[in-house]
């Protein structure tokens, strides 16, 4: 029995000094010890435990008790959790605590989120008194602690809406809360160190040991901001008053303040050349990109710690650190990421007066890959509602930028989107900015004047002569089109405020001319198309000899029926007359 | 000495608002004697003149030129050898990157608390550390680095930035750039100068809003 076994090698060792417990005694002991927990017979155990006499060999091998006292614990309804309870408490005092912290961290590694959650509840604050009793030697194991602690709360699943992180099914908040008690006392030992650092200059050695507590913590915060803060979406407090994550993360920035990372050098980080850390981190794992980028947020677009941050920082340059951070989320093509470098761009856009930035930022290398970023989502992202906000946001920064650097962003964009709609897009802005320009008192020599010529060159010309797919450009072309129309309306051949009239001919050769070209040939060939489509669907052939067929996951589509295709030319066809409608009217316009 | 000067528009054209201040500046300042400039304030870049003159003023000292007659070269010897001996040389910067606009006087007030060494002023780019407590005009404090004496001695550090490259509201930049080591001033910055049209409605400071800082300035890199 194993009650026996135990009470048997328990007796044998009280009469033996620590060091000489022979690996068979260790064995025995472990192995009865949890059979019996295991089995119930905790109440024995407990009194075996608590005795005097046996004090020694529980000091040496009582931490072998962990796994089955915590496997009792987490379950709960067993009827021996007040003896095995008061065994843990024995144990936690009793042992050594390197051995203990093993112990407990291996209970730790749980793979169901119910049991991850359940020993994260109740391990934390074994593990915290536990490492305070580590004194001066504390560090590195307070860092591999909060490293394995992290890795089980990325286990657990995110509550995303304000119903669900209400209920807190799988406890991911209580977790973030109990973390938050967990790091107290070590917060509280840096600052002091600080503090009392400051009153003694000679602590050398002891300086050493302190920096690598900070440095375990600022890695424990920076993990955070990566996970679950980047992924978690905070309700404000209006929808959500009492809100444990967006509690959670005021206190990890809260933290980063006491260990001395002030918020403002990390937000601004990209932009500062900070001073080379003396310690065992280099600058890039010190402060992960994406843990920054998720600062910057929580800072700006959720003004947590707001009033903590200083108001002496002008917009235009929080822009620019910021670009650093939003050019990393844009890039990324996780949808939560995206999303947050979206509203950190647009937080810190609002904040900038309309043309007003200058066109030497332009020269910056994150202001123009955040617009190649951002065209990505506009035109590839799987979710609408990010397409739109990226058109909202992309819109917006146009609107903050000067005169001039609109000149030359349009001509960045016209030369390096590649994409269509984008390209009209930056058309209408181009027309919008002319109209700007011919209004009295805005005369400017970006948008009418000198520099309009070369850019309308640009705008006014067809991507592939005569043979370009008109389909495929439609959005541009049509674009073109209407800044022409406007262009032979608005400014009279008698101003030539554009310099429209006296370019017109160059317009006419190199635009207009292969435009109607092409445009006769696709009507030519969509005509005959549609004629042969139809000849084929009346003379009732069901099988079409396709040059093509398309399968998805080993399911070949089916080919497109007669209908689809009649339909499909029709609109092709419509598609041309549009674009000659327009084409027509600025002929007229021009002869006139 | 050239023969006196027309006058180049009528009463009507002169109030009309198709003649643009700056073209009745530029008459005046090309015409009149630099004493008669002086005291009408017309003297400096045009555009700065149009912006602080009203066209009201502009067409009173048109009229008043030729009423006193004191044009270009009517002005006693003696003025212009004062003029001469006060001639400078300005050297040309050697990289000018953008073009310094002057937009006329600064928006910002600064009265000094407390002396500061007056040898150490900060150049641009140096890094400045600074203590400062931020009120709007009715009184209300939103921002200070100052670890208040009441609360449990907090770690704090002055803030540090470098000053004069844009980073900070420019009432900042402009007014550290005339303070000197261990000065404390009293700063009222204009909206214009501070967070503008827009304000920072998370931090408490509305649209339009003037800001008073008391800075210190503690130490020059």
């Amino acid at each position: 029995m194993a009650l026996e076994r135990l009470s048997d090698v328990v007796q044998k060792c009280q009469s033996l000094p620590d060091d000489s417990y022979s690996s068979e005694d260790h064995d025995t002991f472990t192995a009865a010890g949890r059979t019996c927990i295991e089995e119930g017979n905790s109440a024995q155990v407990l009194s075996i435990v608590l005795d005097e006499k046996n004090q020694n060999i529980v000091r040496c091998l009582g931490w072998n008790l962990l796994p089955p006292l915590i496997q009792v614990l987490m379950k709960k309804e067993d009827k021996s959790i007040s003896q095995c309870l008061a065994i843990f408490n024995h144990l936690l005092k009793t042992c050594m605590p390197k051995e203990l912290l093993i112990g407990l961290l291996e209970q730790l590694e749980q793979d169901d989120p119910d049991a991850i959650a359940e020993s994260l509840h109740l391990l934390l604050n074994p593990l915290q008194k536990v490492l305070l009793s580590l004194g001066s030697r504390k560090a590195s194991s307070l860092g591999m602690t909060l490293s394995l602690v992290l890795d089980q709360v990325a286990k657990l699943p995110i509550p995303h809406s304000k119903e669900q992180e209400e209920d807190d099914v799988f406890s991911l908040c209580r977790c973030c809360t109990n973390l938050i008690d967990f790091i107290r006392p070590f917060v509280q030992e840096v600052r002091e160190n600080f503090q009392s650092s400051k009153s003694t200059d000679s602590m050398a050695g002891r300086q050493d040991k302190e920096d690598e507590l900070q440095t375990e913590l600022l890695k424990f915060c920076m993990k955070t901001l990566s996970h679950p803060l980047l992924e978690v979406q905070l309700k404000d407090p209006d929808t959500l008053p009492q809100s444990p994550l967006r509690t959670f993360a005021t206190e990890i920035l809260n933290t980063l303040s006491a260990i001395r990372e002030s918020l403002p050098a990390l937000v601004y980080q990209p932009l500062l050349r900070r001073k080379p850390v003396p310690g065992f981190l280099e600058e890039e794992v010190r402060y992960p990109k994406e843990s920054l980028g998720c600062l910057a947020h929580l800072v700006f677009v959720h003004h947590l710690a707001a009033d903590t941050f200083p108001t002496v920082f002008s917009p235009v340059f929080s822009l620019r650190c910021n670009m650093e951070h939003i050019c990393l989320l844009l890039s990324r093509t996780e949808d939560f990421k995206v999303q947050k470098g979206l509203e950190l761009y647009e937080k810190s856009l609002v904040r900038v007066e309309n043309s007003s930035l200058p066109a030497d930022l332009l020269e910056i290398k994150t202001f123009l890959m955040v617009p190649q970023n951002l065209v990505k989502v506009m035109t590839l992202c799987q979710r609408h509602d990010l397409r739109t906000k990226g058109l909202k946001v992309f819109q917006m920064s146009i609107d903050k930028f000067d005169t001039e650097a609109k000149y030359h962003f349009f001509q960045y964009m016209l030369k390096t989107s590649n994409h269509s709609g984008v390209e009209g897009y930056i058309i209408k802005n181009v027309k919008n900015q002319i109209d700007v320009a011919l209004q009295p008192g805005n005369s400017n020599t970006w948008f009418e004047g000198v520099h309009l010529l070369p850019l309308l060159r640009k705008v006014l010309s067809l991507p592939d002569g005569p043979e370009t797919d008109l389909l495929q450009y439609l959005d541009r072309v049509m674009e073109s089109l209407n800044l022409l129309r406007y262009l032979v309306i608005r400014d009279k051949v008698t101003e030539n405020q554009t310099g429209i009239w006296t370019e017109l001919y160059k317009i006419e050769d190199m635009f207009l001319k292969p435009l109607r070209v092409g445009l006769n040939m696709s009507r030519a060939h969509y005509e005959r198309e549609l004629h042969s489509t139809m000849e084929t669907k009346k003379k009732n052939q069901a099988r079409e000899e396709s040059v093509l067929s398309v399968s998805v996951d080993d399911e070949k589509l089916p080919n497109m029926t007669a209908e689809s295709q009649i339909q499909a030319l029709h609109s092709a066809l419509h598609t041309f007359d549009m674009i000659e409608s327009v084409l027509v009217r600025i002929e007229e316009l021009i002869e006139v | 000495m050239a023969a006196e000067p027309t006058r180049e528009w009528s009463e009507e054209q002169l109030k009309s608002d198709d003649l643009p201040k700056k073209d009745v500046i530029k008459f005046i300042q090309d015409n009149a004697a630099h004493s008669f400039l002086n005291e009408h304030k017309l003297l400096g870049n045009i555009k700065n003149v149009a912006k602080t003159a009203k066209k009201e003023q502009l067409i009173i000292a048109y009229n008043e030129l030729f009423q006193s007659k004191r044009f270009k070269g009517t002005e006693p010897v003696e003025d212009v050898t004062e003029k001469v001996k006060a001639v400078k040389i300005d050297e040309k910067p050697k990289e000018v990157k953008t073009e310094v606009v002057d937009e006329g006087p600064p928006k910002y007030t600064k009265s000094v608390l407390k002396k500061g060494d007056k040898t150490n002023f900060p150049k641009k780019g140096e890094t400045v550390s600074c203590w400062y407590t931020g009120t709007l005009e009715d009184g209300t404090v939103f921002d200070t680095n100052i670890p208040a004496a009441a609360r449990k001695k907090k770690q704090t550090k002055p803030l540090s930035f470098k000053v004069g490259l844009g980073r900070v509201i420019r009432g900042w930049d402009e007014a550290l750039l005339t303070m000197s080591k261990g000065e404390m001033a009293r700063l009222e910055i204009e909206a214009e100068w501070a967070y503008g049209k827009k304000g920072l409605p998370e931090s408490k400071i509305p649209p339009n809003a003037k800001l008073i800082f008391e800075v210190e300035l503690v130490s020059v890199d």
